[in-house]
């Protein structure tokens, strides 16, 4: 899935990470946004090759945690090329809704062109939205997804709180993104693939390492297991907790609305 | 915070299901069946495995497999995998419920319904080869794999026969079912009859115990 915009900010000195550079807050937005922009069209086929597949996995078991119904509104942010959008249209049926959002416009157009070409439209909406200020009513939305989209955004403390709020009371969140392998041998082995492998594999088939380079690092600026735990339940959320996937390359965070 | 990773029985559940739709999709027969269940959820725990997977049925030609499941299940069932297996293997699957260790709660019609569809599941493994190879190629092809399984099962039957024999007639390492049924109706035999004598003994012991007593 794709971007928001930027990551970690630090107040005091106006400037947040890009990566492991440090820019002005202000720049960061469009430059996360030409990473995607650069990536959009091959964005799937991307993932498919870096992850060997099991980002379908990861997906699949998110899926599953949403329990989503047939009726319920869902609300995938960073949903860029709509893989999730087009599973939850089916299961929330003719009667529930779809909310395709992502910031990014590159990423939104092929989404929806692929979700028209699986026959998802009937109750797909597809709205580009920051995730700091999500331009739905409050407590209209039963299930909100993020899949690999809340390391890119500038304020994720904002973001939770602005998830928080639409959210019904009783209603999930499921942030699955990259975090902190489990085993120092993983690790280290990951480090190798990321920073080696993914950037060259990025050369090679979408013609653009730098961007890659730049998910890699950011990958690694997302807080950990533990940190994004306490960051979701500072936003608010009540029974949290994470599921850790594949040894810990990715975790699945889960809070509610009380 | 979980103690398996989830990614792993993800991943195995995925491709049984993906095994499970494509049987479904050879087998029309069994779509009418199927639909019939439509919007089940039937819940398994294995225990020897610390394995929970649930089967939600969405249509008559779709099935679900998940590791986690918040929707209300028709049926739910524990048990060791040795007994799930005799349970799938057995043609009358009330009886193994009631006799096995297999835990049930909730509505047991519907998991038999479901065992009796897989039980009834006519499955035309020539369909994808024709659509493959072609009408001539796939059938013949589909002709050779059905000699072949034809030979295994004549050939397995034959092992088996002849391996009993053996056994029986040439090693003499066992004995005939017959004599070992006589064998053990003799002994029964004997048995009765040595409680018989028992219970006269004791009749016996009583009365010269009586006499004593009087005298």
């Amino acid at each position: 899935m794709t971007d928001d915009t930027t990551s970690t900010p630090h107040e005091e000195d106006n400037t947040t990470d890009f990566g492991f550079s440090r820019v002005n807050r202000g720049d960061k937005a469009g430059m996360v946004r030409g990473v995607f922009d650069s990536v959009a069209g091959r964005y799937d086929l991307m993932n498919d090759l870096m992850s060997g597949g099991i980002h379908r996995i990861w997906k699949r078991f998110t899926i599953e945690l949403s329990a989503v119904r047939p009726g319920q509104t869902v609300l995938d942010i960073a949903g860029g090329t709509g893989d999730l959008a087009a599973k939850f249209s089916r299961l929330v049926g003719p009667e529930g809704q779809v909310i395709l959002a992502d910031i990014n416009a590159a990423m939104l157009t092929v989404g929806r062109d692929r979700l028209i070409d699986k026959g998802a439209t009937g109750n797909v909406q597809v709205v580009q939205a920051d995730a700091q200020h999500l331009p739905f009513d409050d407590n209209s939305i039963d299930c909100i997804t993020m899949v690999f989209g809340l390391r890119n955004v500038t304020d994720k403390a904002m973001a939770l709180r602005s998830m928080l709020r639409v959210l019904r009371p009783g209603g999930r969140l499921l942030v699955l993104e990259f975090s902190k392998p489990t085993s120092a041998l993983l690790g280290k082995i990951y480090d190798q693939y990321s920073f080696q492998i993914l950037p060259a594999m990025g050369r090679l088939i979408a013609q653009d390492a730098e961007s890659y380079r730049y998910l890699a690092e950011s990958i690694r600026q997302h807080p950990d297991q533990e940190t994004l735990l306490e960051m979701i339940e500072t936003a608010g959320f009540a029974n949290c907790r994470y599921h850790n996937m594949t040894g810990g390359v990715v975790a699945l965070h889960q809070g509610f609305k009380a | 915070m979980t103690q398996h990773d989830p990614a792993l029985l993800s991943a195995a559940l995925a491709g049984v299901e993906r095994a499970l739709n494509e049987a479904i999709a050879l087998s029309p027969t069994s779509h009418d069946e199927l639909a019939g269940l439509a919007g089940t959820v039937l819940g398994v725990e294995v225990t020897t495995l610390d394995l929970t997977v649930y089967l939600d049925i969405i249509s008559g030609t779709e099935a679900r497999l998940m590791a986690h499941c918040e929707l209300p299940t028709a049926a739910f069932v524990r048990g060791t995998v040795e007994d799930f297996a005799s349970l799938a293997a057995s043609q009358d699957p009330a009886a193994v419920l009631i006799n096995s260790g297999i835990e049930l709660e909730g509505n047991s019609a519907s998991l038999i319904a479901l065992q009796q569809v897989i039980s009834r599941m006519d499955i035309d493994w020539e369909a994808p080869l024709v659509a493959t190879l072609g009408d001539v190629m796939g059938h013949q092809i589909a002709e050779t794999l059905r000699s072949i399984f034809r030979w295994g099962e004549s050939a397995r039957a034959s092992l088996r026969r002849q391996v009993s024999e053996f056994v029986l007639e040439e090693a003499r390492l066992t004995p005939p079912k017959a004599e070992l049924e006589y064998f053990f109706d003799a002994v029964q035999s004997l048995s009765m009859q040595v409680d018989r004598v028992h219970n006269k003994l004791e009749k016996l012991r009583a009365k010269v115990e009586q006499t004593r007593g009087q005298s």
